[in-house]
């Protein structure tokens, strides 16, 4: 089995924005298994890619902003589907360009195979809270199922 | 009238949106920074256990976290009536130290110095990180690598996580030191005090040595006259974690000096109806505009800020650095805007050399850590955040659970000088309507040297994130847009 790493990503501190740290908990009840981590960034950039060096694979859960997708709607994409990756943290660099830059300097330890589950929220509401709205609380147990099935499709 | 608007600001990722408006002849009337705020915090802080605050509001963003946690602390420190042990004051500085490290390699490396050392006028894709590699070599990229996580090994080990502190604590901290960390922080800050002055030095000869980018630093829509503030001890100098605010005026003398725990006597804030940022000022001197000089009373913090509001560098190799900038430049204070990225390396020594000294203190292994604490009452912490003075005001109630809280963060500081800085530049560079990639980035250049941080930032990923100029006849209809992709 691959080397995995889970990391549900976000501001567990901005409401909706936190939604992939939700699911993350929720997939601790879900998945033990050797080889496989599950933990939360609350972060991203260069500190993300901190967290997933040294595994073969790494699923990201995070809250995504998709104009064509309905509120609360779940998918997977490839680490080159999404193009723009902002972290919680405008004084960051964006995950895709500290990974480019990490391989440019010869880092050898990046997961081979990176995905995203996103969890489409729309426009943040930028208030403090550590509550979900109804839709995307809805949404956390599709986004658990699909990180499973990710998990299990290799074995 | 013409707008041009800028939005989002490239590499930094909030959702700052730059607006120019533009006069019938095609020059610059008016240039404002917009930007989200984010809402409720203190209702999301009122009847939380105060204990709590240090972790909840290094969550706040993701570019000061240990500045929030350790800001939140001293206010702790001083709602429960205690000092923290001289120990455990020491392994905050200490730690303290590894964040500015951490962050200032990062901004000058990847946000800032880009501008300088891949050149101003170079195409947008170029102007990155990468960009700097390919100018100053393989080598150099994987050096900056390591020293960033240098920074944030010290803090994480200091600190529990490296991005999240989870040691600050009313009275002290829940983490001391073994002999065994104490080597690995000595030899990682041993090399961290290389890599700062090998950044010195090659500010000096990509920056320094060049005529056109000195005389950039110099040239007029880069000054700005405003007071100056930041942190110093007792001897004037520079110091991130504790010591007195301190204000300097346009002759570089001392304006003011007060306790942080005074700041509400000190400074006020003022609202324009265009923007969700306020813009404090001092108090002694009044709010006349968005204007500089002696009668207005906007102030600068940040790395120059600081330097202008100190005499000094406490440590011996900083302090060199120290007085060969003012001399370079013209001497105290130094109003050009760009000045900030060497300020800003200069600080780097600093922070390497204290961490030194720190890391060598005979009492940083000691287990006296934490004092006990006393009844809970109102409490004011200030730092230095890496980008300027942070103030966290509690009141808490008999159980200790927080009635007020209130936060003026460090952009938030700097917000009248920022808007006054792009306006200025935006003067300065564009003329006749004439607007293209060079020039914008020359406006952006203004803002992006304060290194700002828009807490709301989210880091929510989205289909692209394109720098969006639009630009509007004076009847204000959209007839023109420039699109480049965001990085």
């Amino acid at each position: 089995m691959k080397k995995t790493i889970i990391l549900g990503v976000g501001n567990p501190i901005l409401r909706d924005d936190g939604v992939g740290i939700h699911v993350a908990e929720e997939l601790k009840k879900h998945i033990k298994k050797p080889g496989v981590t599950i933990d939360s960034a609350f972060t991203g950039g260069m500190n993300l890619l901190d967290l997933m060096v040294d595994h073969d694979r790494a699923i990201l859960i995070d809250a995504v902003k998709l104009k064509n997708k309905k509120l609360g709607d779940v998918g997977l994409y490839g680490f080159g589907e999404l193009s723009a990756f902002n972290t919680c943290n405008p004084h960051d660099v964006s995950l895709p360009q500290a990974v480019d830059l990490a391989k440019k300097l010869g880092e050898n330890r990046i997961p081979t195979d990176i995905k995203v589950v996103g969890i489409n929220i729309g426009e943040l509401n930028c208030e403090f809270g550590e509550e979900l709205s109804s839709e995307i609380e809805k949404a956390i147990p599709k986004a658990v199922e699909l990180v499973k099935k990710e998990v299990e499709s290799d074995g | 009238m013409k707008t041009i608007t800028i939005d989002p600001i490239t590499r930094l990722e909030g959702h700052g949106k730059i607006s120019i408006f533009l006069n019938k002849d095609g020059n610059v009337e008016n240039a404002y920074l917009q930007i989200p705020e984010l809402r409720g915090f203190e209702r999301f802080a009122q009847g939380r256990r105060a204990e709590d605050m240090p972790q909840i509001t290094s969550r706040i963003c993701g570019v000061c976290p240990v500045a929030h946690h350790f800001a939140a602390t001293k206010a702790l420190d001083d709602a429960f009536n205690v000092k923290p042990t001289s120990a455990a004051k020491k392994l905050r500085e200490l730690m303290y130290c590894g964040y500015y490290i951490y962050d200032h390699i990062l901004h000058f490396y990847y946000l800032g110095g880009p501008d300088f050392i891949v050149g101003p006028d170079a195409p947008a894709a170029k102007r990155n990180v990468l960009g700097v590699i390919e100018k100053a070599g393989i080598e150099v990229g994987k050096e900056v690598i390591k020293h960033r996580s240098y920074g944030q090994k010290i803090t994480g080990i200091l600190g529990g996580k490296a991005t999240h502190p989870v040691c600050g604590l009313p009275g002290g901290v829940s983490k001391g030191l073994n002999k065994d960390e104490v080597k690995d922080i000595e030899k990682m800050v041993k090399s961290c005090i290389d890599f700062a002055k090998f950044s010195l030095k090659l500010f000096d000869d990509i920056v320094l040595k060049n005529k056109d980018y000195v005389s950039l630093i110099k040239s007029d829509p880069y000054q700005l006259k405003t007071y100056n503030m930041g942190l110093v001890d007792d001897k004037n100098k520079v110091n991130f974690y504790d010591g007195k605010i301190r204000v300097t005026n346009q002759e570089g003398k001392e304006h003011i000096k007060f306790d942080g725990k005074d700041y509400y006597n000190k400074i006020s804030e003022h609202v324009e109806e265009w923007s969700y940022m306020k813009f404090p000022y001092l108090k002694d001197i009044g709010w006349k505009g968005l204007v500089d000089g002696k009668n207005s009373g906007i102030y600068r913090v940040g790395p120059l800020g600081r330097l202008n509001a100190a005499d000094g560098m406490a440590t011996p190799l900083a302090d060199k650095e120290y007085k060969r900038m003012f001399e370079t430049l013209g001497g105290r204070p130094i109003n050009s805007t760009l000045a900030f990225h060497w300020a800003r390396l200069i600080e780097l020594l600093y922070a390497t050399e204290r961490a030194y000294e720190l890391v060598n203190d005979k009492e940083i292994t000691s287990d006296k850590i934490r004092n006990p604490v006393g009844e809970p009452g109102e409490g004011i912490g200030v730092v230095e955040a890496a980008r300027g003075t942070l103030i966290h005001h509690y009141k808490l109630d008999k159980k200790g659970l927080i009635e007020k809280a209130n936060l003026i963060v460090a952009t938030t500081n700097n917000a009248g000088a920022i808007t006054m800085s792009i306006r200025d530049a935006a003067k300065g560079v564009i003329s006749k309507g004439k607007v293209d990639d060079g020039i914008l980035n020359k406006v952006e250049m203004a803002f992006r040297a304060y290194d700002p941080c828009f807490a709301c930032a989210t880091h929510t990923l989205s289909g692209g994130m394109p720098l969006q100029v639009d630009i509007y006849n004076n009847r204000k209809n959209l007839y023109k847009t420039y699109k480049r992709l965001g990085e």
